[in-house]
């Protein structure tokens, strides 16, 4: 067997990898310099530190089109933007008795929550199904829409399937209900416009498409909605008062923030917004298409998702014939220098949908950095693994 | 890297220092981000101004403050209302350590957002 003499990463799904330089030496200054406490001293390491939040703030706000930059709070990741969003909203927003809709592709980081309500707080739940190929079907969005519908939560991007959900159509159909969206997998690749697209919450994260580093991410939340903050604390802001400033940013982000992180992700913002959306997705189409047409041209290798390398993300999820998917990942891994990940992608729900529960799948991402001999070389292996 | 964390910030202050012959002004904001915006609106319209901390006669709030030349008082508020800023509170310096408060027709309430 052929080992490549270096490591191919098509994980990108889990988390992107590599960083851009830019991102590695954001990180590393802040460390050296002004890693202290945001708007909590007057002192200037403590300013510079509040000021390269408010760039990355200000810089996501572009990205999204989202008017107002302060609309936009930080979080450790895209679940616990999904959690604030989902528990934030019971009780306020969301009442026993109330309808929600998500869909069958959905993360754990929103089934968990939705289910977890529905035992505990009388939510019922319905789900938009999945086509054949492992597209949400928007089109029977109208059929599921109650009066009490108050809530609406769709991946954008699948991690499982790579299909793209039409969340526009989405937002154009949701009527008085809330939409949430759920950018993990889209965010950096995809156009997200949350004023056209009619979004009111939208949760991203910060390590996978946007660049940043692990432990950053976020959430915009729409002027004039406003949810129950899961922690409060101190703010630097309102210090007399022992009651949560009832404004964004501070009131969705008590305590000490990732400083770190959040200014590395403003440097991977700009890094994706100075290379252009459309250069990025021309890019992972393009590898997509490679890794599509190849596989396809192997025999005992099944595909899940989208077949057409335009209608999806360069997230392809695969079975080989009398393999199981733990076997191919770790021959991946160790005999060609390959990392995939396999299994379920914590999306149960998603793997029922296109009938690959409990097993699960390969699943290979390619992202900015990879390259067409990175996928020439995961086709080379992949046709060997079918092989042997 | 041979320049220190707070050189550029230094350097940037020195250059944005009010000019101290005329009175200034002082605008509180509700929290640090907004401070930070008004400074990105003030730079790029060219009005000279210092990101201060909340001076202690105005408020034991640990939050940082804009001082600005009060002959720009107008344009400052104009600007920071245009952008859907909220004001709250507008002073002006009358000594070192002495803040007299200017009408409140600028002030938005402390509304829920």
């Amino acid at each position: 067997m052929s080992a490549n003499s270096t490591p191919i990463y098509a994980d990108n799904a889990a988390t992107s990898f590599p960083k851009p330089r830019a991102v590695l030496d954001a990180v590393s200054s802040v460390l050296a310099g002004v890693s202290l406490s945001p708007g909590r001293a007057a002192h200037r390491f403590s300013l510079e530190s509040s000021r390269l939040i408010f760039d990355t703030r200000e810089a996501l706000a572009e990205l999204f089109n989202c008017p107002d930059s302060s609309r936009i709070a930080f979080t450790c990741n895209v679940t616990e933007s999904l959690n604030v969003g989902i528990f934030g909203l019971a009780g306020v927003q969301l009442h026993p008795g109330d309808h929600v809709i998500t869909t069958a592709l959905e993360h754990n980081s929103v089934m968990r929550p939705l289910r977890y309500l529905e035992k505990s707080a009388d939510i019922s739940i319905s789900m938009l199904p999945v086509s054949g190929e492992g597209e949400v079907l928007v089109s029977e969005l109208p059929r599921l829409m109650r009066d009490n519908t108050r809530l609406i939560v769709a991946n954008h991007v699948s991690n499982v399937t790579g299909a793209v959900a039409d969340i526009e159509a989405i937002g154009r159909q949701k009527g008085d209900a809330l939409f949430l969206v759920d950018a993990a997998q889209s965010a950096g690749v995809f156009p997200i416009d949350v004023m056209r697209m009619n979004i009111d919450m939208l949760a991203f994260t910060g390590h996978k498409s946007l660049l940043g580093p692990t432990g950053s991410g976020g959430f915009y939340l729409r002027q004039g909605l406003a949810l129950r903050p899961l922690k409060m604390g101190g703010t630097g802001s309102n210090s007399e008062t022992e009651i949560q400033p009832d404004f964004m940013p501070d009131l969705y982000e008590a305590g000490t923030p990732n400083t770190l992180g959040i200014a590395g992700l403003g440097v991977g913002v700009n890094f994706v917004s100075s290379t252009g959306l459309a250069i990025i997705r021309e890019h992972e189409k393009r590898l997509c298409h490679l890794f599509l047409d190849g596989v396809a041209r192997m025999k005992g290798i099944t595909v899940f998702g989208p077949s057409a390398a335009q209608e999806r993300a360069a997230v392809i999820s695969l079975r080989v014939k009398g393999k199981s998917e733990s076997e191919v990942a770790q021959s991946l891994d160790r005999d060609f220098n390959i990392m995939v990940r396999a299994g379920l992608h914590c999306a149960p729900a998603a793997h029922r949908a296109i009938g690959t529960f409990a097993e699960g799948t390969v699943r290979f991402s390619f992202g900015l950095f990879n390259t067409e001999a990175d996928v020439a070389a995961c086709l080379r292996a992949l046709e060997i693994i079918c092989k042997n | 890297m041979s320049a220190r964390p707070g050189d550029n910030l230094q350097k940037l202050n020195s250059m944005w220092s009010p000019v101290k012959q005329t009175a200034t002004c002082v605008v509180i904001l509700f929290s640090i981000h907004f401070v930070l915006k008004a400074e990105k609106l003030l730079k790029r319209s060219g009005i000279s101004h210092d990101v201060i901390p909340v001076p202690r006669e105005i408020s034991s709030d640990c939050g940082m403050a804009v001082e600005f030349s009060c002959l720009e008082k107008e344009r400052v508020v104009d600007l920071l209302s245009s952008a859907g800023m909220r004001i709250a509170g507008l002073y002006r310096r009358d000594g070192k350590n002495s803040f007299q408060p200017l009408s409140q027709e600028h002030i938005a309430a402390h509304a829920v957002n």
